[in-house]
């Protein structure tokens, strides 16, 4: 496991994709997509609502089959993969759901103990700890024997970070993150994805809308758009706001209405 | 000096623990400290250090982490929980060699007792308090129904005045899942039951050369009885259950409010339609069952020898008009009350996936609960009256 941040080792990217087709049935929402993660690096999906982005990311993490292409993480292919081997490419990332998608049942140190439980043998204590430390990332220490019920959607969101974080993945699939939180929460939130990604080293893929945060954390974007079907900037946001010429990117990056377009 | 054994043969340990003497003891990471590698490790270092810390006081731990090549959030927390013993047993503890990129995530974490809450004594409650909530709950409930009784009823007057308000689509829906679709299982399970009551009042008859009784015997009881019974479980099942389902989950996703704040009331809305496709459905399908029955019923005693013009003659003999029309009346009250208690169930759903399972649950109970209850009603006040 290579936890350092320099790229030096360029032969394997942290998620490498080739030729990905996105959609369902005979509704392609994304052709041809190439592109790559380097491991440590901060990756941003952006596009407007229904470009299919959150569907990119299942078709990433092996949620979803796509329909034609490949996804390589970490060197090994994930669409290709079938049982244990399929497996323990999933355990090597994390994912956090839109909608937090924690287990209602459990509370929330539970449920980031969930995940330890069935991987690794550590015993409860051990486990809780580490929950603790995972829970205390995200500022939610004190509600770890709340019900995800019991909490307010943003908490919900960073309970499902924590969550994700459990086996200490090399990547971190996280869809909006940040859409719902409140200002503060949101800039500790960007905070802690740098501190991870400098410090252990963990590649994120993120989807967000959030310019402040995207300018904050990205190391590199891809933006999304639903006519061109497929990616249409790809790069350092700052870069892309202040050089690009085509509209639709310019328009995102300096939220210019649509009617001022026309 | 004692070095502690490597927990698994195939890969060298992470940490080993060493101490030179009663004051002094290390413990030396190597390699990749994750929290797969940690499993057992950190136990068997925990071991040896609550060992080490009984046998004096202010004794010092020093980690040595300079052999790691790679450290993630799992390994932090084992130095955490390391350290933790240490301060509560009033030692030192050091880390030397640290990665200076690894710094940042341990700080992350100050103060560390925090991480370490005092475990919440839940009171236990005594046998008086908690009988004295279950009777709460109890009268609560029952508070609950009466109430939801009321706005059904006033509602169901609304509708009757403002006909053409009703949500007459979602009713057809309803109708069609508790009755059409409800069909193949009704018929199924009434066709058992005429065979089984025939068959069964056959053998003891036929002692006594009575089998020509068996026609009127099984007929009465179904018309009066097993069928209305058979379809309002069956309707409890099916239907009860998939109303308390339907409707808590769109209480667990907020539409239940979303029609509050828009001023609509969920029962005018979604109680409505279901009560009176419930009102449709149960006589229509009681009818049916009472036919498929006694049609079994037919056949089984025709093995015994009865032609079905006997049966016939014998069944018009016993059963009367008006024994099937209480049957169907006593159905109605029964599509009532089943699709009503399921409607229910559903608006008091509680939060979270488990809590629409527990109102499904709930609603069969409660309906099959209410059937025996008005079932047992109506048999008094037949009694009573002769009808």
């Amino acid at each position: 496991m290579d936890t350092t941040n320099n790229n030096s080792s360029n032969t394997t990217y942290a998620i490498d994709v080739q030729n990905l087709t996105v959609g369902y049935g005979s509704n392609v929402l994304m052709k041809d997509l190439n592109f790559t993660v380097n491991n440590g690096e901060i990756f941003v999906i952006l596009g407007g609502s229904g470009c299919g982005k959150s569907s990119l990311l299942k078709n990433l993490f092996g949620l979803y089959q796509p329909l034609a292409g490949d996804v390589l993480i970490e060197g090994q292919n994930i669409t290709a993969a079938q049982g244990a081997e399929r497996q323990k490419i999933m355990t090597s990332f994390g994912v956090m759901y839109q909608q937090g998608a924690l287990f209602g049942s459990m509370n929330l140190l539970e449920n980031v103990t969930l995940f330890m439980e069935e991987y690794t043998e550590l015993t409860q204590d051990q486990m809780d700890l580490l929950a603790r430390c995972k829970l205390d990332l995200v500022g939610l220490l004190p509600y770890e024997t709340y019900m995800p019920s019991e909490i307010s959607g943003g908490m919900q969101k960073r309970a499902a970070i924590a969550r994700a974080m459990a086996l200490d993945p090399k990547i971190l699939f996280l869809d909006e993150p940040s859409a719902g939180l409140d200002p503060i929460t949101s800039a500790d939130l960007d905070s802690t994805i740098l501190d991870l990604s400098k410090n252990l080293g963990i590649t994120f893929v993120i989807v967000s809308h959030e310019l402040a945060s995207i300018y904050a954390i990205a190391d590199k974007v891809i933006m999304l758009d639903k006519g061109a079907k497929g990616i249409i900037a790809e790069g350092d946001p700052k870069v892309l706001r202040d050089t690009s010429t085509d509209p639709r990117v310019h328009q995102f990056f300096n939220r210019i209405m649509s009617k001022d377009v026309a | 000096m004692s070095i502690s054994a490597p927990i698994s043969s195939a890969e060298p340990p992470v940490a080993v623990w060493s101490q030179t003497d009663g004051n002094n003891a290390k413990i030396s990471l190597m390699g990749k400290i994750n929290v797969y590698s940690l499993g057992g490790v950190w136990t068997q270092i925990r071991a040896a250090q609550n060992a080490w810390l009984k046998q004096g006081a202010s004794q010092s731990l020093v980690l040595d982490a300079s052999q790691i090549s790679s450290l993630d959030g799992a390994g932090i927390a084992f130095l955490i929980g390391v350290e933790e013993v240490q301060q509560k047993a009033g030692g030192k503890f050091e880390i030397v060699g640290l990665d200076a990129r690894y710094q940042p995530l341990l700080k992350e974490f100050d103060p560390i007792s925090n991480l370490f809450p005092v475990p919440a004594v839940i009171p236990k409650r005594s046998f008086i308090v908690s009988t004295g909530m279950a009777a709460q709950n109890l009268i609560d409930d029952a508070r609950g129904l009466i109430t939801f009784t009321g706005h059904l009823t006033a509602d169901l007057v609304w509708s009757i005045r403002n006909i053409k308000q009703v949500r007459w689509g979602d009713f057809v829906n309803a109708a069609v899942e508790a009755g059409i679709n409800a069909l193949p299982i009704v018929g199924l399970v009434s066709f058992l039951i005429g065979v089984i009551l025939s068959f069964q009042a056959a053998i003891g008859m036929k002692q006594f050369g009575a089998e020509s009784f068996v026609g009127p015997l099984a007929a009465l009881g179904i018309v009066r009885e097993m069928g209305p019974l058979i379809t309002a479980i069956l309707l409890a099942g099916r239907s009860s259950a998939a109303f308390a389902a339907e409707i808590g989950t769109m209480t667990v996703n907020s539409e239940v409010d979303a029609l509050v704040s828009g001023g609509l009331s969920p029962i005018r809305f979604l109680v409505v339609p279901r009560v009176l496709a419930g009102i449709l459905v149960m006589p229509i399908l009681t009818l049916y069952a009472d036919i498929i029955s006694i049609i079994a019923s037919m056949f089984t005693m025709l093995a015994y020898g009865i032609p079905f013009i006997n049966f016939y003659n014998g069944m018009l003999a016993a059963v009367d008009i008006e024994d099937i029309s209480s049957g169907l009346i006593k159905a109605t009250l029964f599509g009532v009350v089943v699709s009503a208690v399921g409607c229910l169930r559903g608006m008091q759903t509680g939060t979270g996936a488990a809590a629409v399972g527990i109102s499904a649950t709930r609603a069969v109970v409660s309906s099959i609960v209410m059937i025996v209850l008005v079932d047992g009603v109506f048999a008094f006040i037949s009694y009573k009256t002769g009808f």
